[in-house]
């Protein structure tokens, strides 16, 4: 059975991912712009996270830019990592159905690293997402599946690795990559 | 009264310095012929991304000024970014728009609303520091220069006629991920 993750956790794998990000582009052999923040998140608020951006909200060292459109989230993302800065999205699953051109044409062909956190409002605790009475939770997965999008559940507490993990992916790849959060977060 | 692009290119070439410029749809070919190896990348394959693109690049690099050269037709596409950029208060954000009313790459079809349609008081209701609109290339040459000091974000609607080249006309262009790569390499690089 899935379970609800804790938004301090969350915020500490942001945390890390950042880090770990900054120390990676270091590690290039370039030097890290001069930021305020370890990072950035871009985000047209979902509600199945919203603890989590409630908790952004106090966070000195993440900085939380809410966009109009997931398609601005994206190209925002963009110019954000052209500058040296390391960003996630926090999005819903249906803006990325709003936003899969967007997606195409400047994550996959731009061949820009872009990680998204989407989350499956609506998801039933006891329904695998695919099985879901909702279309919007049933095509999450079969979307980014049609575009070649690597992605994992967050299923609980113990999954929280894979924002690292999928947040590195993205860079190793150079394109997309996603995790669902399966139930609201707490 | 309406400038030609060209001409508007040439004071920006003139002034822009070290500035990041994101050009798009009909500035994008004469741009490339002026300045073709700088801090430039060009909204290609995204039509309506190049004001969130140049948002993303000035709150990367505060110290430098991003001058984005949007179009009407583009603009339309996610006029919602009005609101995210003004909200986001880039000090740095020069966001200059080319209105010539039409879809020109696509046979010039109106935009709806054509020129009626006022993008200053759009960006000034969104909460832009600084909107104006010119339509004479004097006032441009005086005015352009200040906007590299000035606090943004400013929006400048430029009156302007249709540009000689357009991306479908000249298909010269480089793909958005060789730009994108080079101008980050350029960006980080410049750090090292």
């Amino acid at each position: 059975m899935p379970e609800s993750i804790p938004a301090p956790l969350v915020i500490d794998a942001l945390k890390d991912t950042f880090k770990e990000a900054r120390a990676a582009l270091a590690a290039e052999g370039w030097r890290n712009p001069t930021s305020p923040y370890l990072g950035w998140i871009l985000s047209v608020p979902d509600t199945h996270q919203k603890t989590v951006l409630a908790a952004l909200d106090k966070e000195d060292t993440i900085k939380t830019v809410t966009c109009a459109t997931e398609d601005e989230a994206c190209t925002i993302a963009a110019g954000l990592h052209l500058g040296g800065e390391p960003v996630v999205l926090m999005i819903q699953h249906a803006g990325l159905y709003a936003s899969v051109n967007t997606l195409r044409g400047v994550s996959m062909d731009g061949k820009i690293p872009v990680f998204y956190m989407i989350g499956l409002l609506s998801r039933e605790k006891d329904k695998d997402p695919k099985e879901s009475r909702h279309s919007m939770v049933r095509f999450a997965e079969p979307l980014l599946d049609t575009f070649s999008v690597p992605h994992a559940r967050l299923e609980g507490p113990n999954d929280v690795h894979l924002i690292p993990e999928y947040y590195r992916l993205s860079r190793q790849r150079k394109g997309p990559a996603a995790v669902l959060v399966g139930l609201e977060t707490t | 009264m309406a400038m030609k692009p060209e001409d508007v290119l040439k004071v920006i070439a003139a002034h822009r310095g070290e500035a990041i410029c994101v050009p798009t749809m009909t500035t994008g070919p004469a741009w490339r012929e002026m300045q073709p190896e700088d801090f430039s990348v060009g909204c290609v394959g995204f039509m309506g991304g190049a004001s969130s693109l140049g948002l993303g690049l000035a709150l990367a690099r505060p110290e430098r000024r991003v001058v984005v050269f949007d179009g009407d037709g583009s603009l339309l596409m996610q006029l919602g970014s009005l609101a995210t950029i003004a909200g986001a208060r880039p000090r740095n954000l020069i966001h200059l728009l080319f209105k010539n009313g039409v879809y020109h790459t696509s046979g010039s079809q109106e935009i709806p609303g054509g020129l009626v349609v006022d993008f200053v008081t759009m960006a000034k209701g969104a909460g832009y520091k600084t909107t104006l609109q010119i339509g004479d290339l004097e006032e441009f040459k005086r005015r352009f220069p200040k906007m590299l000091t000035e606090e943004g974000p400013i929006f400048a609607e430029l009156i302007t006629t249709l540009a000689d080249k357009t991306p479908m006309t000249d298909r010269r262009g480089v793909p958005f991920d060789q730009q994108a790569g080079k101008l980050r390499e350029k960006l980080l690089g410049a750090q090292r």
